[in-house]
Formats: C-alpha cells, structure tokens, sequence
C-alpha cells in the first residue's frame, strides 16, 4: 500500500495539472460525502420540496384528483378552522410541560449520577433503559398502570388514602399523563448529555473555588451552571423540537383524546393525512408546524447568543 | 452495460407477452386475513378458477385489518393497484364515491348461473348504486351476544337463549342480568365489542341499543343522535356504567375471552377465540327493545379496483368466488349473503364450534339485520364524534347535552 500512494499521486498530478491542491481536497471531501448526500437529497431534500407544492393543493389520495388552490389550505389551517388552534394550544401545552421537566430531571440525574462510585452504571443504564424501550410496548404497560380503579397507580394512591382519576379519560389528567410518562421515557438521553459534559469541566476549577470558600451551591451556579450553557441549549433544542413531533406516544396512549384533550399537532396531521386522505391540507398544517419550530429554534439560538 | 441492458428489454418483452398474448396472469388479491385456514379455502377458489382459466393464477395479499383501508388507499395511490380485493363496509361508500371501484354487473350478469337475485336485498345496500354494483357481500356478520354460561349458572340466571325463547331478552331484562352477573360473580356483567367500545368501537358499542329502542344513528342525511329514543338507549347505558357499574368502563379492561366479563357482543368469526376460553359458553340474539328485534350487521365485500389492468379477469374471479357453491363453502367462516345458503341446513350445520339451534340465531339475524352505518365521510364523522362521544362516557355527564353536541358536529358532515 505505502509504495503505491505516491505513484498514484504523481500520475494524478499528470492527468490534471490545472486543480490545485485545495480544489483537489474539495473533490476528494465531495466524493466522500455523496453516498449520503444522495441519500438525503433524495429522501429528505425532494420531499420536503414536494411537501410545499403539495400543500398549494388540494388533493384527495383517493380520487386522485389533485387542484391547485394557492394558499387556500393555509388559510383555512389559520383563520378558518378553529380545531387548528386548539391543537397548537395542545402541543405548547405538551412542550411548555414536557421541556422544563425533562430538563430538570435530566440534569439532576446527571448531577447524581456523574460521579465514580460503585453500581453507578447500573443505574445510569436504569434511566437510560427506556430510551431503547420499545415505544409500543412502553404505551401498553403505561395504560395498564394507569386504568381507572383497577390501575395499579391508582391502587397506589389508595394506599395512602387517594382517590386517583382516571387518568388516561380525562382531558387536563391525560396529557399530564403522556408528558410525565414520555419524560421518563427520553430523559436518560438527556442524562447522558449533561453526564457526557459534566465530566468535561476540570475539576481545578470546582477545587479552586472551594478553596477561595465557595459553597455547593455557589460552584454550581457561578461554575458548573455556566460551563453547562452550550449542552443545555443543545439539549433544549432538540427537546423542544422532539415535544412538536410527538406522534407514536400519543398514538399509543390517548388517540389524541379524551375531548381531544391530547391531540397535538403531528397527531392532527397525520390524521388529515392518513385518515381523510386529504394530503393537501396535511402537508400545509406541516410546513406550519416547520415554522413553528424553525421559529423557536432561531429563539433560544438568539437567547444564547445574547447571554454571551 | 448493453448486455444488462438488452437482458432487461429481452424479460420485459417475455413478461408482456406471458401476459398478452399467452394469456397468463396473476391477478393480485388484498384481504385482511393471514389465517391458515381462510387462505387454503381461499385458494381453493384460485384453484378451481383454473378450471375456466388454466393459465391464470390468484396471489392474495393479506394487510393486518387495523391498517387494511389505510394501506390499500396507498397502494391505489401509489400506482401499484392490486385488481381485486376485500372491502369492510366502512370503507365501501367512500371508495365508490372516489370512482376507484369498477362495476361488476355486466361481468356477474355474463357468468353462468350466477342467480343475483339470490343475494338479500339490505345486504346489497353498501354496494349497488341503481343498477351498478360496485362489490359483492361476501361477509354478511350479525352482531351477537357472547355468553358465560358458567357465570349464569352460579349467579342462578337463565341464559339469554332460554330468555329469548320466552320473548323476554329485551334490554330492560339484559340490564337486570348484568348487574345481578356482576353483583354475585365480581366479574363485569357486559363488555363492549373487543373492550373498545370507547375508543374504536364506539359505533358498535352505540348502535345495537339505539337501533333497539327504535332510533338509529343517522338516517337519510339526518343525525339521530339526539332522538327521544337513541337519548333514551344511551341514558340506559350509561346507568350500567356508571350506576349499576356493570359494563366495563372506559379505562378499564375486562376481557370476555378471558373470563372477566359474563357477556359480549361480537361476530362469529370470535368464536375461534371460544376453545381457548376454558368455560362453557353460547350465543344469543341481541336484546330487544322499544323498536322489537333490530339485529346490527357488519359487512364486508369484494371489489375489483378500476385502476387495476386485468379489471375484466379480476370480474370474473370476483363471480366465481361468490357464485352459489363457493358461498356456501365460506358460511363457515364468512356467514353469506345469499338467500339460498341462508336457508340450507348447509349453513347451520357449517360451523363446529356452534350448535345449529345458536346457529339460527345468527341466520335469522342476517335475513332480519341492517348494515351498520356507513358514509362516504366516515373516517370524518367518527374523528368529529369522538370527543363528544368522550364527553359522554364521563360518570357526571349530561347524556341528552353530550348527544346534542354529536349531533351538532356530524350534521354538516351528514
């Protein structure tokens, strides 16, 4: 192999003596990076185009029959359809309560857990465990825990002399249902996150700072709190975006019910989509939900940017 | 390059021709069933086909019914139609108002002795439009209740058949047999169609009482919901619930199959389940109410897809597979639609895991029932309904207001 290399580099070097060093290493980068490239282009770039033509028409899966209608559908989502506002208001609602509590969690877990001592992978893998679990299996056992009189949750509470509701049937109740158990669900993920750049600060600093007579407290927040800042805007980034495309866990545990109660965005796309066939007005309600979360993404950059 | 190229052409070509000229074909069927024994029966068709058709053979496609319309609009969609195929009602008006069903009359009336008179009239209301007909009843299924006659026993209860037979299993009756059931047994007295009779079942958790009280859910374009009688039916239903706390209530399971509840109601296709149960068990007729007997039917069909390339062959497949003789070899799974099979002790005799005396039962149901209610919106009206019909199912609900709000929500659709 070692002897060959320069030959080959030299007869390249014969064949095409107008590329410079740089253009050669952009080729050698582009090369690299095609098969994925493709990939993406063809399955992620093409239809997110195809969605925005798409949603300038209406069109029924069944028939066939596809009409444009410019910006009809978005009009209807916005100012029309009073059901679409009330599943925006149902995905804040998830993402308002699903985000702190995720975050908080995560960090907290990450605080225990980052240290050395012993059976601390165990538990590491404990709450990291249901981020592999099966998202079907994970719905199926959380129903049955919380069923209504029967539920072992609820037999829980009567332990101690509560008369628990039942849960997954009624509206305010479920969704704090979903997002609590969809919490416990993701937060490993986000442990590891913050475990990951926990174990990155120096431990001078948190010695130092004692020595000057720093409490716990004061390390965490003047020290540990600041060193965190880029992990946890990536985390609340991509958790905020996660909680706006929560399908499979509502899918399984409420079917956006009670009362509607927990039929949040994707739930209602794909509902249009998938249910009425009724793929213009879908891939509209998608582009906006995009937007949405491209506007919240931009957000918390501009947040961090200005903390800086 | 070339050679692969000229290789493709050359079995391209050949495949035309096996198709064209030579007469060879496969004509590609979706049904919901992966069942053993559904499918050697079914391609038992396939083959006694070949007798008309040597060169022809039938490929069935089975897609888990949970996802059965959903994924067959893909394929008609996605330019990859199988040319013929299964049909649940609920689907059946809606596929026809969107033209993608092909008219079988001219090729049923070619095929020989084929007798469409035979097929009952109310069987045939989902799938004829004048003198079109846009599919062929193939499941004709009246719901039934399944009961635990061990439970009766301890309880001291007659069963519903020896009730019926003294004219007095009506739904006042049923709601006495089903707290008594639960007061002794510990067990739930009822359990909605599959336990989800609150989430997907709602219509067939609401239709059997409302069309027993005499009312019905919509009819000619016009709610029913909110009817003196559907309100009454419903507020029955809701006293077993949350009153005599008999029916299994919404977020809770109580499986029949499994012993946790005395009574049921489902098809006979569940009676597979039966053997596995480990108590004795039969099936009765629906309770009666205020309108008399009104049993509720679920209906499947077979249709040939208008997008399909062999729709003429896939015509004559369809006429075959319900011509008289094969009608009467599916009664065992698939109770027919066909008068003659009705009638025949064939038919009472086909299946053994019922007696033939529960057997009538199911065939006077299927000459007397009406079809559950379709609509060429249906995925529609049930998503509007469901959060009202969830508003419903709650103990302190106002069942007249809850039912006005259905009513409310579906009418524009209706």
């Amino acid at each position: 192999m070692a002897d060959t290399l320069p030959m080959r580099d030299t007869a390249r070097r014969e064949d095409a003596p107008w590329l410079t060093l740089k253009m050669r290493e952009a080729m050698e980068a582009w090369l690299f990076i095609s098969p994925t490239l493709a990939g993406f282009l063809i399955f992620f770039g093409g239809p997110l185009i195809a969605v925005v033509w798409y949603s300038l028409t209406e069109w029924n899966l069944l028939t066939q029959q596809a009409t444009f209608v410019g910006l009809d559908n978005y009009n209807d989502a916005l100012f029309r359809n009073p059901d679409f506002w009330h599943v925006v208001r149902n995905s804040v609602i998830f993402a308002v309560g699903l985000v702190p509590l995720n975050m908080a969690l995560a960090l907290v877990l990450a605080l225990a857990l980052s240290g050395r001592f012993a059976g601390v992978v165990v538990f590491r893998t404990v709450f990291f465990a249901p981020v592999v679990t099966s998202a079907v299996a994970w719905a199926i056992v959380w129903k049955f825990l919380l069923q209504g009189e029967a539920g072992f949750i609820n037999q829980i509470l009567a332990l101690v002399g509560i008369d628990g509701p039942n849960w997954l049937r009624e509206p305010n109740w479920a969704m704090a249902a979903v997002i609590v158990t969809r919490v416990i669900k993701m937060v490993g993920l986000n442990m590891i996150l913050y475990i990951a750049a926990l174990q990155a600060i120096p431990r001078d600093y948190g010695a130092a700072a004692r020595l000057e007579g720093a409490s716990g407290w004061q390390i965490f927040r003047w020290i540990v709190w600041p060193l965190l800042g880029p992990t946890t805007l990536v985390i609340m980034v991509i958790t905020t975006i996660g909680s706006f495309k929560v399908f499979d866990h509502i899918y399984q545990m409420t079917g956006g019910g009670p009362e509607n109660g927990t039929l949040v965005l994707a739930f209602y796309i794909y509902q249009q989509g998938f249910q009425f066939f009724d793929v213009g007005y879908a891939s509209a309600l998608a582009m906006i939900m995009f937007v949405i979360v491209m506007v919240l993404t931009i957000f918390q950059l501009a947040l961090r940017r200005r903390d800086t | 390059m070339k050679a692969t190229m000229k290789r493709m052409t050359t079995t391209v070509l050949a495949l035309g021709m096996m198709s064209g000229t030579l007469g060879a074909a496969e004509l590609r069927f979706t049904i919901w069933t992966g069942n053993e024994a559904h499918l050697k029966m079914l391609n038992a068709y396939a083959e006694s086909f070949k007798a008309k058709h040597p060169d022809v053979t039938v490929k069935y496609e089975t897609i888990p019914p949970g996802d059965y319309t959903q994924k067959l609009t893909f394929q008609l969609a996605g330019g990859n139609p199988p040319d013929a195929g299964w049909l649940m009602e609920d689907a059946a008006p809606t596929f026809a108002a969107a033209g993608v069903l092909e008219n079988l009359a001219p090729a049923l009336k070619k095929a020989d002795g084929y007798d469409f008179a035979d097929f009952s009239k109310p069987s045939l209301g989902l799938w004829t439009a004048g003198d079109k007909v846009y599919g062929v009843p193939f499941s004709t299924s009246p719901f039934v209740i399944f009961y635990n006659k061990d439970l009766f026993d301890k309880a001291g209860l007659e069963d519903p058949n020896a009730l019926a037979a003294k004219g007095e299993w009506n739904m006042k009756k049923f709601q006495e047999v089903a707290k008594k059931l639960k007061d002794t047994s510990g067990k739930w007295g009822f359990e909605f169609k599959d336990g989800q009779g609150y989430d997907t079942r709602v219509m067939h958790a609401l239709m059997p009482p409302i069309r027993a009280a005499g009312g019905d859910v919509w009819a000619a374009k016009q709610c029913g919901f909110d009817k003196p009688e559907a309100v009454a039916a419903v507020k029955q239903l809701h006293d077993m619930v949350f009153k005599d706390k008999s029916i299994v209530p919404p977020g809770e399971q109580g499986d029949y199959f499994s012993g946790g509840a005395a009574m049921t109601i489902n098809q006979i296709s569940r009676a597979s389940l039966m053997p596995k149960a480990g108590f004795n068990w039969g099936i009765a007729p629906l309770p009666t109410g205020a309108g008399g007997e009104s049993p509720v039917i679920g209906q499947a069909g077979i249709v040939v897809f208008s997008a399909g390339k062999q729709k003429e062959l896939a015509g004559e497949f369809v006429a075959h597979m319900t011509s008289k003789e094969n009608v009467a070899i599916a009664a065992q799974f698939f109770p027919p639609a066909r008068k003659s099979v009705l009638e025949s002790d064939a038919f009472t005799n086909s299946n053994n895991l019922i007696p033939p005396k529960q057997m009538k039962v199911v065939a006077d149901a299927i000459s007397k029932g009406k079809v559950l209610p379709a609509h060429e919106k249906s995925p529609q009206i049930l998503a509007a309904m469901k959060p009202r019909v969830d508003a419903l199912w709650r103990a302190n609900a106002d069942v007249e207001a809850s039912l006005k709000a259905v009513c409310t929500a579906i009418q524009p659709l209706l």
